[in-house]
């Protein structure tokens, strides 16, 4: 809780731009974060907040006018310097240039074939430019690098919405594991890539002998199958029997592999002889449908006057060898493979072995190459520290299969990863529910008291607050109206805004401490808009101590306490809460009869 | 008074899906009385928002049965019911039309059922604004010129337009800031004592809830696990989820910080919920053997004090297991 400061926030002003001109966002910001203890920022939604975490650690898309946020003595913010700018524009205007040359030349080649070596010319200044340019523009590249080392190493930060802020493609463990690695904090790799190639081919095999133990039937099945209609067309025919018997043999085969392995429980062998029934009938089918289409053929040509019998019969084992051969088979192959994916049992396994065997490999590569072993345990124990159940399960699983206190353990788990030395939490709780709450709070909290971690916690709920925080900041419409240790700006709030807050919250409060209030006090009127100008105050609108000088003169922050600020000009009027309340009350009744 | 109570005896199961049935409401017996205020608090996906939309007949209901005044709703006329019941929803600006003006949105529930029309809608308009401290200028304006505590201010009036004995208020203030909410809460007390309504008041705010109700029923999976007057059930819950969540309300003190009770796990799926008693796998003091087999009944412990626990805590006594 003592010492150095680790997030040092200094008179920061920064602005939007927008399409109807610039909107101020944050003025003259004050803002520090000591080592290992955990600040919380309070305000109402559009105070900017947000703004403010985001400005620290570089994500923000807002300009900065003023101030340095700095970080370990580090400032986030790269402000352009003077002469690094004028280069850039020089650079720019020297390409400019060249690229002028360079169109004018092309014009100029129809009538004069030497404009190439101008055209040559004048990329070379373009060169020359965009060199110029990355002189100029080296520093801030340096800063950025510098940004990105920070942010996730050092800087940690927890969004509210966990859904978003998660990428809805990737499995947990690759999201945690990619965080990992761009900060360099993944183990050195158990398996060499060799070694991984080749579990990833061998993978579809042991997947298939697997399917083949689990369900035999239905693997072997469709082997079997394409074993006889290779056979059966290779070979050809020269007998009904030989023909039947290809028929029979995938059949009998499927069957007695079943039974073999399921040879201790006989109801399954009784089950698999049952199953091949279909294709017995098929292959009856099929014999008698083939003998019928043969022996038509052969009256056809009987009947022919001005062939021989024996020319026809000859002819008809003509057909049968080559005409009869693909059609008939091919209809017998159609209906038996219809057969095998009409049993519902072994459908879906059917389905699931072809993709097994002719379409896994290829994803499979790809997905072992994702993740070593040891980097998976790496991540599985991050979750493990996060108190998810069953996180070997977990990280495996895709965002949207986690519930909300779930996905926000997830990011707290990305997060820890990197051991950072300072974490933003912005609204970490506010899209789940109070039990929940209550366990990322006490994660959080436990992450202090282990590893020293401070935190920036940024919530509009006093509650969580309370809960948490040993100093708290409220902020007001873009500025830090009071800053305290917790028990300071709770229990004895100085400035109007923060008294008239806390007293705004429905409290339980049981009977014996004089049961609930009839009605709530409220802060009348609302925020004012960002892009209002204000020369004091800017709660004055509505505040009951407003005078002259408040709206003529910005209050700067008065220690009412020893590391107790308040800005307000009133502060000794508000010592007494009470007091202010009723104040309020009046300001209530005055400005509802003003209507 | 006239001393007749307005009760709903609910008894609704399985609002269904096509073949699995998600148990949203899952028989459910609640009544309110005429004049109170009922808060229903429970975490997300507990079903709060479908009983308050089964109350209206917005939904239709799979098994038992809504009686408004005696009548069933469902034999009643769509019209008569809104006349009677209206709503104000959780997001103040997705239930407002954007292309309507202030006035149309309000004096909408007017001309529907041919009441008013023309300058006379404009005079109710301008009346109904004033009562919820909204300015006549505003009239004119579209609902995207207003700030969220406003919007919700419009939207009460809408719910006020047809003079409704009854109003849900589904989340009225979840969207809202503690400023605002506080606004809009106090506004929402003036004009139940002002129009004698009944409000029945869905939150998943602990603190709102004992603010602004008379009682308090507890959901949990579809479930009300507790019911009792506000009092009664802040100071004495009896069943342990209630313990849980009232432990877990973060409260803006310093110096007493209680001990809480940390529950572990998620809300199990409402599709699939668990056998016996449906809290009995996050609850700290469930029994083997009776918590996970014999599904809790409904009783009455004290006068008005309804739980739906095998074990309930006696009152006075905390909970003394902690799930670390």
């Amino acid at each position: 809780m003592s010492g150095d400061v680790i997030l040092d926030i200094k008179d920061l002003r920064v602005h939007f731009d927008t399409l109807y001109g610039p909107i101020e966002a944050l003025h003259d910001i004050d803002l520090q974060v000591m080592r290992g203890e955990i600040r919380g920022v309070v305000g109402e939604s559009g105070c900017g907040k947000s703004v403010t975490s985001l400005t620290a650690i570089g994500l923000a898309t807002c300009k900065v006018d003023d101030g340095q946020i700095l970080y370990d003595g580090y400032d986030t913010v790269y402000r352009i310097k003077d002469w690094e700018k004028n280069l850039i524009r020089i650079s720019t205007a020297i390409s400019y240039i060249g690229a002028l040359i360079i169109v004018f030349n092309i014009l100029r080649i129809i009538f004069d074939t030497s404009a190439v070596y101008d055209i040559i010319a004048g990329a070379g200044i373009m060169l020359f430019g965009s060199l110029v340019g990355l002189i100029g523009s080296f520093s801030s590249y340096k800063h950025e690098k510098e940004l990105r080392r920070i942010r996730g190493n050092e800087i940690s930060m927890i969004f509210q919405e966990p859904m978003t802020a998660l990428n809805p493609l990737y499995t947990v463990e690759k999201q945690i594991s990619e965080v990992m690695k761009e900060h360099g904090r993944l183990v050195e790799r158990e398996a060499p890539t060799p070694s991984r190639i080749l579990r990833a081919v061998l993978k579809p095999a042991t997947q298939l002998a697997d399917s083949i133990t689990k369900n035999p039937l239905a693997t072997l099945t469709p082997i079997g199958v394409l074993i006889m209609y290779f056979t059966v067309t290779s070979l050809g025919y020269s007998g009904l029997f030989e023909k039947l018997s290809w028929y029979f043999i995938p059949v009998i085969v499927s069957a007695f592999t079943t039974s073999a392995i399921y040879e201790k429980e006989k109801v399954n062998w009784l089950i698999s002889l049952t199953k091949s029934i279909p294709y017995l009938i098929i292959s009856i089918l099929y014999f008698i449908y083939s003998s019928i289409y043969k022996y038509t053929l052969g009256l056809l040509n009987v009947n022919n006057p001005l062939k021989s019998i024996e020319e026809g019969v000859e002819e008809i084992n003509n057909i049968s060898l080559e005409g009869l051969s693909s059609l008939p088979l091919a209809f017998a192959f159609a209906l038996t493979l219809f057969m095998m994916f009409w049993m519902p049992a072994s459908a879906v396994m059917v389905i699931l072995v072809t993709i097994a065997v002719f379409m896994i490999p290829g994803i499979m590569i790809s997905d072992v190459l994702k993740l070593d072993p040891s980097h998976s345990r790496q991540v599985v124990q991050i979750l493990e520290e996060v108190q998810i159940p069953n996180p070997e399960t977990v990280s495996r699983m895709y965002p949207h299969e986690l519930s909300g206190g779930m996905r926000q353990r997830v990011m707290i788990a990305m997060m820890m990863s990197c051991e950072p030395n300072l974490l933003i939490a912005d609204e970490p709780t506010t899209a789940l529910d109070v039990t929940i709450q209550a366990q990322i709070l006490k994660l959080m909290r436990d992450m202090r008291d282990q590893k020293g971690t401070s935190i920036m916690l940024i919530t509009h709920d006093l509650g969580v607050i309370a809960e948490m925080c040993d100093t708290v900041s409220v902020m007001y419409a873009g500025t830090i109206v009071e800053s305290g240790s917790l028990k300071d700006v709770l229990e004895r709030p100085r400035m109007p805004y923060s008294i008239g807050l806390l007293h705004s919250i429905p409290r339980i409060i049981t009977e014996a401490e004089g049961g609930r209030k009839e009605s709530l006090p409220i802060i009348p009127g609302q925020v004012p808009d960002p892009n209002e100008h204000f020369d004091g105050c800017r709660f004055h609108p509505r505040c009951p101590f407003a005078d002259e000088i408040c709206v003529s003169t910005k209050p700067e922050m008065i220690e009412v306490n020893p590391s107790h600020f308040a800005a307000c000009h009133h502060v000794d009027k508000t010592t007494n809460v009470s007091q202010v309340e009723d104040a309020f009350e009046n300001l209530v009744a005055r400005m509802t009869e003003g209507i | 008074m006239d001393g007749v109570k307005k009760w709903f005896p609910i008894k609704t199961g399985m609002l269904s899906s096509s073949k699995s049935f998600v148990r949203a409401v899952d028989g459910v017996n609640l009544s309110v009385k005429k004049g109170e205020t009922l808060g229903i608090v429970g975490e997300s996906g507990c079903g709060k928002t479908t009983l308050g939309r089964v109350l209206l007949g917005l939904i239709p209901i799979t098994e038992g049965s809504i009686k408004y005044n005696g009548v069933d709703i469902r034999d009643m006329k769509n019209r008569d019911v809104r006349k009677k019941m209206q709503i104000v929803f959780q997001d103040p600006g997705g239930s407002m039309n954007p292309r309507m003006s202030v006035r149309s949105i309000v004096g909408e529930p007017l001309i529907v059922n041919g009441m008013s029309d023309g300058a006379e809608l404009t005079k109710i308009v301008a009346e109904l604004l004033d009562s919820v401290g909204l300015n006549r200028k505003h009239m004119t304006r579209f609902p995207h010129e207003f700030s969220g505590g406003q919007k919700q201010r419009i939207a009460v009036a809408r719910a006020l337009a047809l003079n409704p004995e009854f109003i849900l208020l589904d989340e009225p203030t979840s969207a809202l800031d503690v400023s605002v909410q506080a606004q809009v809460l106090n506004l929402l007390e003036e004009i139940q004592t002002e129009k004698d309504l009944t409000f029945v008041f869905i939150t998943h705010s602990l603190n709102v809830v004992h603010h602004i109700s008379d009682r308090v029923a507890v959901m949990y999976l579809g479930k009300i696990v507790e019911l009792a007057d506000t009092v009664d059930l802040f100071e004495s819950p009896s069943h342990p989820y209630t313990h849980a969540l009232l432990s877990a309300i973060p409260e803006i003190s310093v110096e007493d910080k209680k001990e809480r009770i940390v529950l572990s796990g998620d809300v199990p799926s409402p599709a699939n919920p668990p056998s016996g008693c449906r809290f009995h796998t996050r609850c700290p003091i469930a029994k083997e053997g009776v918590c996970d087999t014999d599904k809790p009944e409904f009783r009455e412990l004290s006068e008005g004090h309804f739980v739906s626990c095998h074990f309930p805590v006696e009152a006075g006594k905390s909970l003394s297991i902690f799930d670390e």
